[in-house]
């Protein structure tokens, strides 16, 4: 399957095999610009796997993850990687300033320009008036804003996520959710979003990707494709009633392993 | 309770501290007074008081304290520089510390003064003499430390560095090393201690003027006052470069207090 | 045996440097110098002698220092009172070096066992005693309030509640004792003392017998390791058998 010209990102036949076992069977999947794209599944279906193989943590075992068309090797500076676990992803003893400063010093970015870019980006994720504390100081959701930021800093051409509201209570969730999606919105960012979470990725996704655990010849990985066709922008209460959100909803909901 | 009678309470605990501490001054009043325990061995606080007054001000008494301090805070700061240096150095390479670790383990328990007489035939008796010993028995505890700080940096942080392409010298650098900063300040505060202990025993050998070599001589002509005014500056010493140690790595780990 | 690498390519090279380069020193010698002069001392039983007299001090130290220790940091943990009460005279006697003693032993007791057990007694009691206090007050609470709702006299309640619940972690902070009884015992023999391995050590040094000082050192190295080793298989035994997890 060739890509289309505005592919960021381009699964080609991706299959991985760990400890002996077939955690995917050859998916194929390809992600536009501008797209948000979820991916649920039942625990050990290999949604974080296939997630990190687009970062480049893991190198499949057949078939390849292309970006821009050139097969990944390993990670880059262009594909950020929002960690479930904020609180190991950030540097305890820097502030939230220098926490993102990290991604402009690991691109060389010029001293003068870097407090700039750190306070825009601070802007955005409304984290201004947090600037000087340490990670210890903020809540969880705050943590995790955190980490969103110096992702954002990083630039990317696509921003994976690992299921970053996880860990978060209910209503921190809800809250993050429409931040991502404005932000997603107004930056014109291409996220490719992991959650056990039916109703997030509904919420969230401008397409749906279901995988299956323990994948045969019969019965692949890769079990369902849908688009989501809700309007945007999306809210709370309003999208998670209408109609076709309960359809989808019905539609996907064995696939989570019930 | 509320937070006069709790006030109160540390109040009262302040006190009968002080009346305890009071207490034992007292009854080695007693004792030494009353001729109980020989005078010769156990001088009265007065005498003491006396001498360490006298000492200070009018004899050479401020002029050893500073000999000692400097010897140790010197050694101190190298012991900790190499310790760092060393351990940075072992530390970024799985490799070098496979192999080298395990002969560590094995110096790791040595007496730091045992090097003394190796230190004696190729420096002779002279201050660099000591200053090389307390270098090197007060390297090990930061050396040690900092190998344990850089191996345990948590996955999840060493996955952040090869997604913002760090590089391998930022990482131990940037990621690393202040990772392993608790680790350190323990071991470079241990290394307070051994480079007093070592400094001191290298004066009373190598006959460097200093507190170590003046209860000594005090101890061989008899002179108990004199004797117990240095041993009560040699712990003033050590409880005072504590404190401020404990204080600095206060203000150097705030990060950690949420 | 990857762990042997390194120190035997050190060694080899220190063995080279010694025979060419290094020749006549009097502060390095040939491993296989040192070897023979290991040998010599074995043979004619200095060797047995004196670490018998390192380690017999630095044990009777150890005794002393850790019962004192273990003493006053019960009473001290179990009455919160008497902790606090007590805090400033522990504070003012603990930072004082026990090295800074050494003279004041060399005044009371001369040269021989008695000096350098009181030396190695006063360093191990402090850190046995706040160890021990610390583990008294990290007794699980409930466990107190088993013995109040009992209505166990203190005698029982520390024999079968609080001591045994600070089993393990005095065995930690005898490990530590153990350590530090040995060094300080060494340093007391270079500084002072007459006797043992440390003492050794330093007339091979002074009569300009290199391979003889390094034959010691090698050797007070060697036996700190195993006694460390020793020590950390006690403590890890005893954690087991107190249905704590190991280290």
């Amino acid at each position: 399957m060739t890509p289309a010209a505005d592919t960021v990102l381009h699964f080609d036949q991706v299959a991985i095999t760990l400890g002996g076992r077939q955690i995917l069977s050859p998916v194929d999947l390809s992600i536009r610009r501008g797209e948000f794209v979820c991916v649920i599944g039942p625990s050990g279906c290999g949604k974080t796997t296939l997630l990190r193989a687009a970062a480049g943590f893991v190198a499949p075992s057949g078939g390849s993850v292309q970006r821009q068309g050139k097969a990944i090797t390993g990670p880059s500076r262009e594909v950020a990687f929002v960690f479930q676990d904020y609180g190991r992803a950030l540097l305890p003893w820097r502030t939230v300033q220098a926490n993102v400063s990290l991604a402009l010093e690991a691109a060389q970015v010029p001293a003068a320009e870097r407090p700039g870019r750190i306070a825009r980006v601070l802007q955005t994720v409304g984290l201004g008036a947090h600037a000087d504390k340490f990670p210890a100081q903020l809540s969880g959701g705050m943590q995790q804003r955190v980490q969103i930021a110096r992702c954002l800093a990083q630039q990317p051409d696509v921003m994976l996520m690992d299921e970053p509201f996880g860990a978060l209570d209910a209503m921190t969730r809800e809250t993050l959710q429409d931040e991502l999606a404005r932000l997603v919105r107004e930056e014109g960012l291409t996220v490719m979003f992991v959650t056990h979470d039916l109703e997030e990725a509904l919420y969230l996704g401008d397409r749906v990707i279901a995988l299956r655990s323990n994948p045969t010849a019969a019965l692949p990985s890769l079990a369902a494709l849908i688009e989501v066709p809700l309007p945007q922008p999306r809210d709370q209460l309003s999208t998670k009633e209408h109609p076709e959100f309960l359809r989808l909803r019905r539609e996907l909901y064995h696939y989570l392993g019930h | 309770m509320n937070r006069l009678s709790t006030s109160m309470v540390a109040l009262g605990n302040a006190a009968g501290s002080v009346l305890v501490l009071g207490a034992f001054i007292a009854l080695w009043w007693a004792a030494s007074t009353s001729g109980w325990v020989n005078r010769a061995f156990l001088p009265t606080p007065q005498a003491t008081l006396a001498s360490l007054v006298q000492g200070l001000a009018g004899g050479d008494l401020a002029a050893y304290t500073w000999a000692t301090l400097s010897r140790m805070v010197t050694g101190w700061v190298l012991a900790s520089a190499l310790g760092i240096s060393l351990g940075a150095l072992i530390g970024s390479s799985v490799r070098a510390r496979e192999w080298i670790a395990p002969t560590l383990e094995f110096i790791r328990p040595l007496p730091a003064s045992a090097v003394m007489p190796l230190a004696i035939a190729l420096f002779g008796l002279s201050g660099n003499m000591v200053l090389a010993v307390v270098a090197f028995g007060a390297m090990w505890p930061v050396l040690l430390a900092t190998l344990h700080g850089l191996a345990n940096v948590h996955t999840q942080l060493r996955e952040v560095s090869r997604s913002l392409e760090l590089g391998h010298f930022n990482f131990v650098l940037k990621i690393g090393l202040p990772n392993a900063m608790p680790d350190i300040l323990a071991g470079m505060r241990l290394s307070l201690t051994v480079s007093l202990i070592v400094s001191v025993v290298g004066e009373m050998i190598a006959s460097q003027a200093g507190l170590g070599q003046a209860i000594l001589l005090a101890a061989r002509s008899f002179q108990a006052s004199d004797l117990f005014a240095g041993i009560v500056l040699l712990g003033a010493l050590g409880f005072v470069s504590n404190v401020l140690l404990a204080l600095a790595e206060r203000r150097l780990l705030r990060w950690q207090r949420s | 045996m990857r762990a042997l690498v390194f120190p035997a390519a050190l060694l080899v090279a220190l063995e080279l440097w010694a025979r060419t380069t290094g020749q006549g020193s009097d502060a390095i010698a040939p491993p296989s110098a040192a070897v023979l002069a290991f040998g010599g001392a074995l043979m004619d039983g200095s060797l047995l002698e004196a670490t018998a007299f390192t380690l017999g001090s630095a044990a009777l130290g150890l005794l002393i220092g850790a019962l004192g220790g273990l003493l006053l940091g019960t009473l001290l943990g179990l009455s919160r009172r008497a902790g606090q009460w007590g805090y400033l005279s522990v504070e003012v006697a603990r930072p004082i070096p026990s090295v800074a003693l050494i003279p004041l032993a060399m005044l009371v007791f001369g040269f021989g066992l008695r000096m350098e057990v009181s030396v190695v007694a006063f360093a191990c009691l402090w850190p046995m005693l706040v160890l021990t206090q610390a583990a008294v007050l990290q007794v699980e609470p409930r466990l107190l309030e088993v013995a109040r709702a009992l209505q166990l006299s203190p005698l029982q309640r520390f024999a079968w509640i609080v001591g045994p619940a600070i089993v393990p972690r005095l065995f930690v902070a005898l490990r530590l004792g153990v350590a530090i009884a040995l060094v300080v015992a060494v340093t007391v023999e270079i500084a002072a003392n007459p006797h043992g391995m440390g003492y050794a050590m330093m007339i091979a040094q002074q009569s300009l017998d290199p391979a003889l000082m390094l034959a010691w050192l090698a050797w007070i190295g060697v036996v700190g390791y195993a006694i460390n080793v020793g020590a950390l298989a006690l403590q890890r035994w005893v954690a087991r058998r107190m249905g704590e997890q190991t280290a």
